[in-house]
């Protein structure tokens, strides 16, 4: 095991070890923040691997999650019916993360040729349809009015759901660590910086391009069935367009093409957001000139900054030590 | 089906397409000149919507309304002039390797600015402005005095636009800063000065559309969503940056909306432009009219 592995391994238990001690401090309220606040972390680091490292700024991601969400929602619902007993979830969870692949699959092969602007746009009317079409099919989705979906834990208590959350992220997290240290990763910053070199250096662009949707739209579409399980509700609301600007803040705010960076401003954001609650117009305004003053000044965000400020510690001699 | 109803559809689908392409024109116009897609596009509409509002009620009242039109275009120019010099205007100066990148992320950002902005100023509520005229008819259509005059406004802001392009010296100027960018340099120009003034038209353009068209779609913080929603499908259905090319998706679309609500149904009346798009862009990656677009 090298010492970026090992680094990153240390972390990630560490961290997962303190905030498994988070339902004995947190009040339920709380907890629910947080645990929203995890499937964000999914949903950022997810984009980040598509629109960071990978450069396809995709503005699907948002519909993704809801695609999973409503393909396990919808298996649950029918398959259970046909059925005659109740399909078990994990059955169903699965079947939504691979769906949202397979749609990722899709809308990767149809935006092979877009590039740029024409991907954005692109990946953002296919999240419009997708939104359009849940609410005209109101007699199959429920439209407006809400589909209500099976609960993973028979309580409304949070604390299960946040260790599936938390579990879950961090093996998302392992996910996009193994996959941007691998060759693989390789080839997507080489995608990314320049396709024509890439390709004449023999990366089959056609292929990580795809393999690049198809990940992280089934990363998105887990965290969304997990959502989905949690919440016991799903409306055509997160669709909108809305929902993709918070995660493009989330990504900016910790710092877009780092690895913690999306993860911390995901959490940052979403705890910001709930204790402003009361002040709903202005934190959106603050985040808005926050991402402004973030790219316009410091492109590297929260994270760039936690890591200049540790590297100017460290090179500063500790004082009475000699 | 009988042959009135037929062109009645037809018309209003014509007519629509004309309010579609005026909607569309500003994100056409700041992309052809400089390759910027400008996300907040809708935002400056709204605000377009809100000062013509304002002027009707506070200051200039009902029967001048057209007044409002060149004010709204001017403060809006104004914001759109400081927003290139201090936002947008890093990304041409190397600071960022993805220009687009960035572009995208800070006109989205300003898209939530303004639109939540709006409701801390203007609070959730729908403003209605007077009717700008009686209802009228059109041949066999009979249409509202709103819809009728959007129609003489369009006309009018394009016509005006196609001569200041044409004819005048800073439109042939952006004209010639579309085809290269570094070769109006070496003719003495500054680039800089003119994105302004090409930012500055571009959303100010949108701003005359949400003025003009305050009465048919009501004023309120969301009111530019459906015009970057029907904008974004024309331009791209018409190649980036073509205006005619847009103006005739415009059409296009407005024709395949107003049909395809007859004759397929019409709860899916939003969902035929996506579908459309998305059909063109597999086919055509640069749209009907776009220019292939050069690599690296």
């Amino acid at each position: 095991m090298n010492k970026t592995r090992k680094q990153f391994f240390l972390t990630t238990v560490g961290l997962a070890l303190v905030m498994a001690l988070f339902p004995m401090w947190l009040g339920e309220f709380y907890l629910h923040v947080v645990t929203i606040g995890l499937f964000y972390v999914i949903l950022a680091i997810s984009w980040n691997l598509l629109a960071g490292y990978a450069g396809q700024l995709s503005l699907a991601h948002h519909a993704f999650a809801a695609v999973g969400g409503y393909a396990s929602a919808l298996l649950f619902l029918y398959g259970s019916e046909a059925l005659g007993t109740p399909l078990p979830l994990w059955t169903t969870i699965i079947f939504g993360t691979i769906f949202a692949g397979l749609v990722g699959y899709g809308l990767g092969s149809v935006c092979l040729n877009m590039r740029r602007i024409y991907l954005a746009i692109t990946t953002w009317a296919f999240a419009e349809s997708f939104r359009l079409w849940v609410m005209s099919e109101y007699e199959i989705t429920r439209g407006d009015l809400g589909l209500s979906t099976e609960l993973l834990f028979d309580t409304s208590d949070p604390t299960p759901f946040f260790y599936v959350f938390l579990g879950a992220t961090a093996l998302c997290l392992w996910i996009v660590f193994e996959i941007i240290r691998s060759p693989a990763g390789f080839y997507l910053r080489a995608l990314r910086d320049d396709e024509e070199a890439a390709q004449a250096m023999g990366v089959d662009t056609v292929r990580w391009k795809r393999f690049a949707f198809t990940a992280s739209s089934a990363m998105a579409g887990f965290a969304g069935t997990l959502q989905a399980h949690y919440i016991g509700m799903l409306t055509p609301t997160p669709i909108k367009f809305n929902e993709m600007a918070i995660i493009l803040v989330m990504v900016i705010a910790g710092g877009l093409r780092s690895f913690w960076g999306p993860a911390i401003g995901a959490m940052f954001i979403q705890v910001l957001a709930e204790a402003l609650r009361d002040y709903a117009e202005y934190r959106m305004v603050l985040f808005a000139v926050m991402v402004l003053a973030i790219m316009r000044f410091y492109r590297e965000g929260i994270f760039g900054m936690m890591r200049d400020g540790v590297a100017k510690l460290r090179s500063q001699p500790i004082r009475g030590s000699t | 089906m009988d042959l009135i109803i037929l062109t009645q559809y037809v018309l209003s689908g014509l007519v629509i397409g004309v309010i579609y392409a005026l909607m569309a024109v500003s994100i056409t116009f700041v992309h052809g000149m400089m390759k910027v897609v400008n996300w907040s596009m809708g935002e400056y509409y709204m605000m377009g919507g809100y000062i013509q509002y304002l002027l009707i009620t506070m200051l200039i009242g009902p029967s001048l309304w057209f007044l409002g039109i060149p004010i709204a275009f001017a403060i809006i120019f104004v914001l759109g002039v400081v927003i290139q010099r201090y936002m947008l205007h890093p990304m041409f100066v190397g600071e960022s390797e993805r220009m687009d990148e960035y572009a995208t992320i800070v006109t989205i950002t300003l898209m939530i600015l303004f639109r939540n902005l709006a409701i801390i100023f203007g609070g959730p509520y729908q403003y209605s402005v007077p009717d700008y005229f009686p209802p009228t008819d059109l041949g066999p259509l009979p249409i509202s005095g709103n819809r009728f005059m959007a129609l003489i406004g369009t006309a009018l802001i394009l016509g005006i636009l196609y001569y200041v392009m044409k004819k005048t010296w800073p439109g042939r100027a952006l004209l010639g800063m579309s085809q290269n960018r570094i070769g109006i340099q070496t003719a003495g120009i500054n680039v800089r000065r003119l994105d302004e003034i090409a930012f500055g038209i571009g959303v100010g353009l949108a701003a005359a559309a949400g003025a003009l068209l305050a009465p048919v779609f009501l004023v309120w913080a969301e009111s530019g969503s459906v015009p970057t929603m029907k904008g974004f499908e024309i331009v791209v259905i018409g190649g980036l940056g073509s205006i005619p090319g847009s103006i005739i998706a415009a059409l296009l679309l407005g024709l395949i909306e107003s049909l395809g609500s007859v004759f397929i149904s019409s709860e899916y009346r939003d969902l035929f432009g996506f579908v459309f798009l998305i059909l063109i862009l597999i086919f055509r990656p640069n749209g009907l009219f776009g220019d292939r677009e050069r690599l690296a």
